[in-house]
């Protein structure tokens, strides 16, 4: 067993936690479930991009997962943040 | 385990991600929901160019999908009402 295909297998395996985050994504009840999903999803795929730079060797596109880190934190506060205002009765 | 069937694979799950994600941001009646679904979908739409070996349309991609559209889709959502309306 090589170092890459260990690598590969746990690609595998975060992306079949992701799938599995997706549906609570889908079938989630109400908003809040569907919010904290999409954070995992995020975190996960995150980890997985780091993970596709290492296997292809390519250090440039880990950047790329780097980015995305820090761009989902500001979707999870837009959203955080209209609940919090429907809640209060702002919006 | 080679790294073509590591593609296919990969390939697999981004595919069941696209189609499932894009269906639920059609048919969620809720319209928070909708927004969440649409940035779901932009996240494996990231992934998909990610894995195509295009990290700058990547990068461009998740700038406009986690950041911009989310936030403006909210804004406007405030501004108007919160469901969907059912003639």
């Amino acid at each position: 067993m090589t170092p890459e295909s260990l690598f590969m297998g746990a690609m595998i395996l975060l992306f079949l936690s992701a799938t599995l985050t997706m549906i609570r994504m889908l079938i989630g009840p109400t908003i809040p479930d569907r919010v904290v999903a999409l954070d995992a999803l995020t975190t996960t795929t995150a980890g997985a991009m780091v993970l596709y730079g290492v296997i292809t060797e390519q250090a440039v596109i880990i950047d790329v997962a780097l980015v995305y880190a820090v761009l989902s934190y500001i979707a999870t506060l837009y959203i955080a943040r209209y609940l919090v205002k429907k809640r209060v009765g702002l919006a | 385990m080679n790294f073509e069937n590591f593609f296919w694979i990969l390939q697999i799950f981004i595919a069941i991600g696209l189609i499932g994600s894009s269906i639920a941001a059609i048919r969620f009646k809720n319209l928070i929901a909708a927004v969440i679904a649409m940035a779901v979908f932009s996240l494996a739409l990231s992934v998909e160019f990610y894995v195509l070996q295009a990290p700058d349309v990547a990068i461009a991609e998740a700038g406009v999908g986690a950041g911009l559209t989310t936030a403006m889709y909210l804004l406007a959502i405030r501004n108007t009402t919160d469901e969907e309306v059912i003639e």
